[in-house]
Parts: structure tokens; sequence; C-alpha cells
């Protein structure tokens, strides 16, 4: 078959998986029946929702590009740390966010593209293996188009920017097709393990359910990765400069490792003057070496792919039934448990479900910066963990939206379902409080603040929980729940979400106010505050049927 | 005494401005299996998912045993649901499923469990108890669906063509189970596109053509309806439905071919 023709309906399955991640795989397979044009609306919805996904992915290599590159020339000292050294960091750092992002991106659609369910589609087609194989391998580029050449585009444009030679833009050019080969890899590696060892394999024992929390935190680790390089991605660059000029041996080590052999090759490219050659052969080595294993992990994927094409790459791990005992609970534990479970085999629930985990994890690192923990520095950490907890609301109850055409005949309170998700939501919460509390006090930082006023903030956290609850369940109560993923309903989750802010933030900035004006009453007036729209919140909601 | 298991009065549902379901009125009584037969997109799922509560009717009177299904909770706590496309819980397995909805209809452990026990044996899905429901055949998703819906004795059963990819021993076993059920004064609405099956399963019939009832009552009535001493229930179907006309010439001209 020809490329053309390959390439045309890589485009209508490339739809099609746009279609089933953004959709039918949320709202149970079973859209509501509105008439052709109603069913049009939403597949031409998705394509947009999977764009606006590749754009904002985009958008944000590009602008944590520039910004960062051009922080090499103008925030950072370039007489101490060196340039060079200053720009070998911010390399390594873009082409670990470009990394993480493609595969954060990646994992949304490329699961849908493993359980291969589109592929059985096109297999009745009188299409040889090679080309359905093809065709598979088409789609994964087109998932990734336009983020991969963004990131391409930036690095090279923010390296001509900055005058580099034409052997540091062959070097870039190189770095940025090895990373994006590693990250469409841990993509489909990431994908094809959790179907493999999550979703496919049930099991009841401890041992699988603890190995799922394993799976989960794997995962995320792209997510957490993010995190890190954007929100210290000055001090990495900083630290790293003055690391390796005080210790000279570590820089020899690191120029082995991805992405800083990349990062050394790109910088000094441009600066050969001012570079030992043993380093620069080092980081000659370490590349080509890179390169090659790049080489090597394109074979495993078209080979991966192939076989996605061809017959599905995931097997079915079968239990050993003992028994066919259950154990109910009441509705609103069976809730919670069935949200965990759901969570815990849904990659883009789970990384949004622990993304509390991953803040907490970098604010306990951040406490090592702060040289005291006291009412402003909570309020800020506070802050940032109220707004995580928002996202949680939306999430839970997108997990609704499964099988929603057939669970809504169960007779569920609509009171029930919220408040089993609010309970989750602040379990979730209180454990952050507490694991950031005890950070604190193991590294002798005052936790007192945190621990009041987290404390006190809770009751908001309640507040904002249940009436985004209320509001997302009134809406979407008799229209299955196909909420999707947040970007589907972008105006809507956005509305929803600003009103949990402004009610998350009104004790917050009453209790500002106290404190300037009068300091002593700053915990019984954000109290007052917080547990009045606490009561507000569930006087609304036991109204509810 | 016979109870009104369900009524419907004056039911209709809208798709924008595509009338799925027009004016639809039936009853059903306590101890009756209720076939409802029609081609597709007569409105049968459309009527089935507005009793079980999943479709909001744009107008109608709708009650299952004198409870209205305005009182979603009360109504829904009496019927067992299986639909037509069976689409559960995916990445949970069938005793995690099971176990949620044991949760959710408040179960008691032990009364749930010997009624799963012999569920799942009767129907041979022991075996994939441990297995995401993901991976399960369409067969056996439907056998899942099939025992949630019975799990909890409901007082009335709403299946949408239950019988779809069911192996012939689970088949005659679901099929005995309805008849019990109604014997034992339950209730069960039944839609299938299986004429033999309706013809022998099913107290009375309600045939729905284009939204609207086009006949209802035992074969037997249906065949006076239709003028007729003798003929299938498959003959009658076509000939309510207006679907017989031109049916003959259609077939001979696809075997000319």
């Amino acid at each position: 078959m020809k490329f053309s023709e390959l390439w045309r309906l890589s485009s209508i399955i490339y739809k099609e998986i746009s279609f089933q991640s953004i959709f039918s795989l949320r709202s149970g397979s079973t859209l509501p029946q509105r008439g052709r044009t109603s069913i049009n609306q939403l597949a031409r919805s998705a394509k947009t929702n999977t764009l606006i996904s590749k754009i904002i992915t985009s958008v944000f290599i590009g602008i944590f590009g520039f910004m960062m590159l051009f922080a090499s020339t103008t925030t950072i000292d370039t007489a101490e740390p060196p340039r060079e050294l200053a720009l070998v960091g911010v390399v390594s750092a873009f082409l670990a966010v470009v990394l993480f992002l493609i595969i954060i991106m990646g994992l949304q659609v490329s699961t849908t593209l493993v359980s291969s369910k589109i592929v059985e589609t096109l297999s009745v087609f009188p299409l040889t293996k090679r080309d359905l194989s093809n065709v598979v391998f088409l789609c994964l580029i087109r998932i990734f188009d336009i983020p991969l050449i963004t990131a391409a585009l930036t690095l090279l444009a923010a390296y001509a920017f900055l005058g580099g030679s034409p052997l540091g833009f062959i070097a870039s050019l190189l770095g940025i097709i090895v990373t994006g080969i590693f990250a469409l890899t841990l993509t489909i590696g990431l994908a094809k393990f959790f179907y493999s060892k999550v979703a496919s394999g049930g099991g009841r024992s401890k041992w699988k359910t603890l190995l799922r929390i394993i799976f989960m935190f794997v995962w995320i680790l792209p997510s957490f990765g993010t995190y890190i390089v954007v929100n210290f991605a000055v001090e990495i660059v900083r630290s790293f400069a003055v690391f390796t000029k005080i210790f000279s041996s570590t820089l020899q080590l690191l120029v082995l490792a991805y992405p800083f052999s990349f990062g050394f090759l790109i910088s000094f490219a441009g600066s050969l003057q001012k570079i030992s050659y043993s380093i620069l052969s080092l980081s000659i080595v370490a590349s080509v070496a890179y390169l090659l294993l790049a080489l090597y992990a394109l074979k495993w994927l078209t080979h991966t792919i192939r076989r996605i094409g061809v017959a599905g790459a995931i097997g079915v791990l079968r239990e050993t039934v003992r028994d066919t005992i259950i154990k109910p609970r009441t509705p609103w534990i069976g809730i919670i448990r069935k949200d965990l479970r759901v969570a815990s085999r849904t990659p883009s629930l789970a990384s949004i479900l622990l993304l509390p985990a991953i803040q907490t994890v970098v604010l306990a690192i951040a406490f090592s910066s702060f040289s005291e923990v006291g009412f402003s520095t909570a309020m800020g950490i506070l802050t940032g963990m109220s707004v995580t907890m928002l996202l949680l609301s939306p999430t839970l109850f997108s997990i609704e939206g499964l099988g929603s055409a057939y669970t809504l005949s169960f007779p569920l309170k609509k009171k029930t379902l919220i408040l089993a998700k609010t309970a989750l939501i602040t379990f979730i919460y209180v454990l952050s409080l507490i694991v950031l509390s005890v950070t604190a006090f193991l590294m002798r930082r005052n936790f007192t603040h945190i621990l009041t006023f987290g404390g006190i903030q809770t009751f908001s956290i309640l507040a904002a929980s249940i009436i985004e609850l209320l509001i997302i369940a009134n809406k979407y109560w008799k229209k299955g729940f196909s909420l999707s993923n947040i970007y589907a309903k972008l105006p809507t989750y956005i509305m929803i979400l600003l009103l949990g802010i402004v009610i998350v933030s009104i004790p917050m900035t009453i209790a500002f106010a106290t404190y300037i004006l009068i300091e002593q009453l700053t915990i019984p007036i954000f109290l007052i505050s917080a547990l009045s729209e606490f009561m507000l919140a569930t006087f609304i909601v036991t109204r509810e049927k | 005494m016979e109870q009104l298991a369900v009524t419907v009065e004056g039911l209709t549902v809208k798709y924008g401005a595509f009338v799925a379901v027009d004016n639809l009125s039936f009853k059903v009584k306590s101890g009756e299996i209720y076939g409802l037969l029609g081609p597709n997109g007569a409105g049968k799922t459309s009527t089935l998912k507005v009793l079980v509560g999943v479709l909001e009717p744009s107008t109608g009177k709708i009650g299952v045993f004198s409870t209205p299904i305005a009182d979603e909770v009360g109504a829904k706590s009496q019927i067992g649901y299986v639909p037509e496309e069976v689409v559960l819980l995916d990445s949970l397995t069938p005793r995690e499923f099971l176990e949620f909805v044991a949760d959710i209809r408040h179960l008691e452990a032990a009364t749930v469990n010997s009624k799963l026990e012999r569920l799942t044996t009767a129907f041979e899905i022991t075996q994939y108890f441990d297995t995401p429901i993901a991976a399960l055949s369409m067969g056996n998703k439907q056998k899942v669906a099939i025992i949630a819906a019975l799990l909890h004795e409901p007082k009335l059963l709403i299946l949408d063509e239950p019988l779809i990819g069911l192996d012939a021993r689970s088949s005659k076993i679901l099929k005995e189970l309805i008849t019990f059920h109604a014997k034992k004064g339950g209730a069960a609405i039944f839609s299938t596109h299986i004429m033999e099956v309706a013809e022998k399963l099913c107290t009375r019939v309600g045939i729905i053509n284009k939204g609207k009832i086009v006949g209802e009552g035992t074969v037997e009535d249906l065949r006076k309806l239709v003028k007729s001493a003798e003929g299938s229930l498959e003959d009658i179907f076509l000939k309510v439905t207006e679907q017989e006309t031109g049916m003959r010439e259609i077939i001979k001209a696809l075997e000319e071919e």
C-alpha cells in the first residue's frame, strides 16, 4: 500500500483513538442517542480536545524552553558559574521536561492504542500485516507530531538565537531526536506495562494490591519529574553549575548520563576553546551511545507496535479463583472502594489522584530552603494544596462516567455519592497535611502553623469539594456523566474550579486581614469563617435527595 | 390478587427533534412476563432505559409497584436491569463489581454470598471471578450483568436483549429463572428480536413500532388482531409492523443477483 494511502488511513484511526480516549471510555462506551448531529459534534469536539491537549503541551514546551534558555544568558551570572556550564544545565533540564511532558501527554491517548481495540476494526479489511503495523506506527506519530516538532524548533531556534555553531546545531537536533524516541518508547512501554501488569491482571491478594499501588507510582513518575524540573529549574541549573565546578570529578560522571551528555555536547560545541577535550570526547562517546540506544529503542518500539497491529500486545493474566465470597459495606464505603480500584487501574485518573502526593513530596523537599515556616509561608503552602485538592472533585466524579449507561440504574442517592467523594478528598488532604507536618518536624522547622491553619482549612476544602461535586452532579446526573477528561468541557470545569478557589480563598483572605489588624484573633476568626462555609455547604447538600 | 407491577402512561422520549417514543402506554401485572418487541430503532431500549432511570422522559407517568419513578431510590430498589449493551466498570473484576453492587443495594454478606455462589455456578462464571471485566467475552460480561440484576431478588426484572451472547446452557437457565421469578409473583419486561423465545416465554407481548404500541396481548389476541387463525409470532410481528410489504420481492431480487 502506498504511503499516502497509509497516512490517510492512519488519520481515520487516529480520529477514532482520540474519540475513544476522550469520550467513549469515559462515558461507558454508550453515548447518549441524540441523533447524528450531536454525535458529529462530539466527534468534532474529541478532535478539537486532542488538538488542544497537543497545543497546550507544545506551548508549555515552547515557553519553558525559551524562558530557560534565555535565563542562561540573563538571570544566571555568566562569570560565576561559567555560562557554558549553566547552558549545560539549561539544555539538560529542557530535554528532561520534553521527555516527561511527551510521556504525560502520550499516556492519555497511547493507552487506547495499546489496548488495541481499534486495530481489531482494521484487521478484518484486506490489509497485510505490514500495512496494519505501519498504520498503527503512523498513528503513534500523529499523536505526538505537534509537541515533537515544537520541541525541536524551540531548541534549534533558541540555540541559533544564542549564537550557536553549526556543530552545536547538529548536536541539538540529535539530542531532540534521541529525546523524542526515548519519550515514545517510555510512553508505549509504560502503557504496555500498565495494561499487562495492572489492567489485565485482576487479583484480590494483598500482594497484588501492593503491586498495583507500586505500578501507580511508576506511572506518575513523569508527572513528578516534570513538577520537579519545572519548579526547581533555576535552582537545578545553579546547583548543577556550582556543583560541577567544585567537584570536577562529578563533571566527568555526569557527562556520561542522559540528558547531560547532550547538554555538554550542545553547550560546548558552541565554545570549543573553553572546554577540555577529554570532557568533549566523553560527551561525544556518551551521546553516540545514547543514539545507538535510541536506535535500539526505535527497533523495540516498531516491533511492539507491529505486535499491537497484528495481534494485540496484551495477554490476560487469569487468577486462580478459590471462592466467590464478597464483603459488602455501606454504600459510601462502596463508592470510595470502587473509586480507588478504578483509579488504580486508570492511568489518567491515577496521575491526578496522586497529584497531592507529588505536591507533598515537592513541598517537603522545598522545606530545606525555608528558614522558618511562619504564618505567610504556611498560608502559601496551604493555598497550593487547596487548589490541588479542588482538582480532585471533577476527577473523582468522572469515574461515574465509566459504565454510567448501566450504573445509573442503581438506587444511589446523589447525596451519598457527593459525601463519599468528599470523604475521600478530605482523607487525601489530611494525609498530605500529616506528612508535611511530620517532615517539618523531622527537619526541625516549626510545623505548628501548617498543622493549625491546615487543620482549619480542612473545613474550607470540605465546603468547596461539596459545592463543586454538587454542581457537577446536578449538571450531569441525567446526562450519563459523560464528563470525560478536563479538556472535554474546559469552560465548565474552569467555572467550577474558580468557584472552588473562591470558597477556599474567603477564609484565608479573612485570616490574612485579621492577622494584619488583630493578630491574636487570626485563628478564631479563620476557624469561624471556615466552619461557617462548611456548615452552609453541608446544609445545602443534605437538602438533596 | 394480581398487583400492577409497571404502569406506563403517555411516555414520550425525544432526542432533539426526533421522537423515539411517542405517547406510549402499557401495564404489566405481577406474575407476568411482558415481551417488548419491535424492529430496530422502534423505541424499545429507550422505553426500558426510562423505566430503570437511566434516561429522562420528555413526558409521561411511570410507576413501579405503585412507586413513581420520580422516587428514584424507591423505584430502582425494586428493579433488576440487564442492559442491551453491557458496559460495566471494565477495570474491575466481577468480584469487585458485584461487591460494589451489593454495597449500593445494602445487601447482607450472609444472604448475598449464598445466592452469589449459586448464580456463579449456574452461569459458569466462577473461574473468571478475579479476571478484569474488560478481558471477558461478551457472553461472560452478559452473565455478570445478569447476576448483578438478580443478586438483590428484585420484584421487577427489566431485560433488554438478555440472551445475546449467551451460550445455550446459560440461555436456558436464564429463561427458567425468569419463569420462576414470574411464578413467585414477580414481573419481567423482556425485549428480544427472537420471536420463538418471546412466543414461548412471554405471557403477553407489546409490539412497538416508530415509538408507538401497534399491537398488544397474548399471541392469540394478536392473531385475532391480524385476522389470521394461524401463523407464528414472527408472521404476526411482520404484519403488525408493516414490514411484510415488499419483503418477498426484496428477497427474490437478492437471490437473483
